[in-house]
């Protein structure tokens, strides 16, 4: 049992890890979507697939000119190389010339 | 998206902007879906997309030695539990004077950072260890094993931010060396039940570290659907291996026979193959390979590429007379490997339905997989649908372990996460004036 005052009190300290996160702004949001190139993320479960082909589909009502690179483009977010994949997006993206990304979405 | 949410402010980015996906896809058609996307999600991800979010500034917390609060031993345990840091058990009160003796028991300096572990992006610090195991009714000469099991939570082979994930696996700690006899851990009958104080608390540490350090917590970064209560460590009967002709697990790690290690892997689901019957190897292996198959069914996803390729780990530990039993026979632990490899198998038409079907990781075939060179060819030698296919890859991915009651024919089968949770080996590193202050503890009234 650990010690405590004569009093019968504890004196005691934060469980916690330190956070030793940098906090990131978030990337300037766009003035449009049209003409824009959307990237998809996808973890290849829970039919993200579907979820992708809807968004195009209703997207393109307001944005007809926007432009996808599809998530087979990148390969599964959630594999057991998804650290190589995860630090190679923004190479990648630079080179598709990709605006913004969605990635979705479950495991 | 509560998930979403926590996660993101461990990412440096608690503005991160999200979009709903309603329910959950896997139980909708694909005409629900379409509609639930074009009624509710894709107007959030426009929104998302081009409107800035307000900047976020996360609040200060308490320095690692800062006192938090100061009170009776049920005032800290209410304030603990309140905060989400004692996993709803009472916790041993973590004092200054209490962590400082945990600290005195390993040569590694208390600031001192193992790594970064997510989902809460905080450091598994020595000293953040040592709080963690007063809280779990450690005894403070078990630190040695605690920096171990913190630096194997750091490691990225094993995917500690995955401990959060739906199916809720759970860490089994595997311990080796003169250490089990040191500290009393038990390793005979009861193992992997709660009762022994360095098999119990160790294992309550780990969950606590997982709440504390890593930043798991229920309903919010863990989403677990179910969970199992911690695992307290199993501890090999390295007597028993030694008799059996085996090396202990350690060695399989890659570490020599007799050096003090941790392992880590983290465990889907287990169960008991009581009453073993045999003398023989030749009999008593067929009902192990049995119920090893049995144990892998959706997690064969690892293995055949719905979510990772070759990387299941299943585990089966025998009772040392069952180990001695097969080892005095001529067999090595290779060759129980290689038995299971050979035949604890399952119908190639359950895999393919599990992945394609059941569960919707598709892989669309064995056939396209091998023709692929992601498998063996031993998962399509004929297009049979009821062929019989390995479970994993090679026969070194079974891991075999000794353990439990000396005398009962049981065994326990394991199976695995695949790389969430993947297996990761630390040595145990002692303090220099390990042995005397042991003997001196030994030889307290």
């Amino acid at each position: 049992m650990t010690t405590k005052s004569s009093d019968g009190q504890y004196e005691v300290v934060w469980p916690c890890g330190e956070r030793r996160l940098k906090q990131r702004p978030l990337a300037k949001r766009l003035d449009t979507l049209q003409g824009k190139t959307i990237a998809q993320l996808w973890d290849y479960l829970f039919a993200g697939d579907e979820v992708f082909k809807a968004l195009e589909e209703k997207l393109k009502e307001k944005y007809p000119d926007v432009k996808w690179v599809s998530w087979r483009e990148f390969g599964s977010t959630h594999a057991v190389n998804e650290k190589e994949l995860l630090a190679s997006l923004p190479q990648r993206f630079k080179e598709l010339g990709v605006d913004a990304a969605i990635s979705c979405m479950a495991c | 998206m509560g998930q979403a949410a926590a996660t993101s402010v461990g990412l440096g980015m608690p503005n991160l902007p999200v979009a709903m996906i309603v329910g959950h896809t896997g139980a909708q058609s694909v005409e629900e879906i379409r509609e639930n996307v074009f009624n509710v999600t894709a107007a959030q991800v426009m929104d998302n997309l081009l409107i800035q979010p307000d900047e976020v500034v996360l609040p200060p917390e308490p320095k690692a030695r800062d006192i938090v609060f100061r009170g009776n031993f049920e005032e800290v345990n209410e304030y603990f539990n309140e905060r989400d840091w004692s996993g709803g058990l009472p916790i041993v009160p973590p004092t200054i004077e209490k962590i400082n003796e945990f600290l005195s028991y390993t040569d590694r300096k208390p600031d001192e950072s193992l790594g970064i572990v997510l989902p809460e992006s905080r450091a598994v610090t020595i000293w953040s260890l040592a709080v963690n195991g007063v809280m779990a009714g450690c005894r403070p000469e078990y630190m040695p094993v605690l920096v171990a099991l913190g630096e194997a939570m750091a490691d990225p082979i094993y995917g500690v931010e995955h401990s959060g994930n739906t199916p809720g696996a759970e860490t089994l700690i595997i311990l080796n060396g003169p250490i089990i006899k040191e500290l009393k851990f038990n390793y005979e009958q009861g193992a992997m039940r709660d009762g022994f104080q360095a098999n119990t608390s160790v294992g309550r540490f780990w969950r606590l570290a997982l709440r504390n350090i890593a930043g798991f917590l229920l309903h919010k970064t863990d989403k677990g659907t179910y969970g199992n209560s911690f695992r307290v460590v199993l501890a090999e009967n390295e007597d028993a291996i030694a008799k059996a002709g085996w090396q202990p697990n350690s060695v399989d790690m890659g570490f020599a026979a007799g050096d003090n290690t941790v392992t880590i892997t983290r465990l889907t689901g287990g169960g008991v193959l009581p009453s073993v019957t045999g003398n023989t190897p030749e009999a008593m292996m067929p009902y192990l390979a049995d119920g090893v198959a049995k144990q892998t069914g959706w997690e064969i996803a690892f293995t055949v590429g719905g979510l990772g390729i070759g990387t299941l780990r299943p585990i089966l530990i025998l009772s040392p007379i069952l180990a001695q039993t097969i080892g005095k026979a001529g067999w090595s632990k290779d060759d129980v490997k290689r038995y299971l490899y050979d035949h604890a198998r399952t119908p190639a038409w359950r895999v393919e339905t599990m992945m394609d079907k059941w569960v919707d990781f598709r892989i669309n075939g064995l056939q396209r997989q091998v023709n692929l060179g992601r498998l063996p060819k031993a998962f399509h030698e004929s297009d049979d649908p009821n062929r019989m296919v390995p479970i994993v890859v090679k026969p070194e991915d079974f891991g075999v372990l000794v353990s439990g009651d000396p005398l009962r024919t049981n065994a326990y089968s394991f199976t695995h996460n695949g790389h969430l949770g993947f297996p990761v080996a630390k040595k145990i590193h002692v303090p220099k004036d390990w042995t005397a202050r042991l003997a001196k503890l030994r030889n307290k009234p």
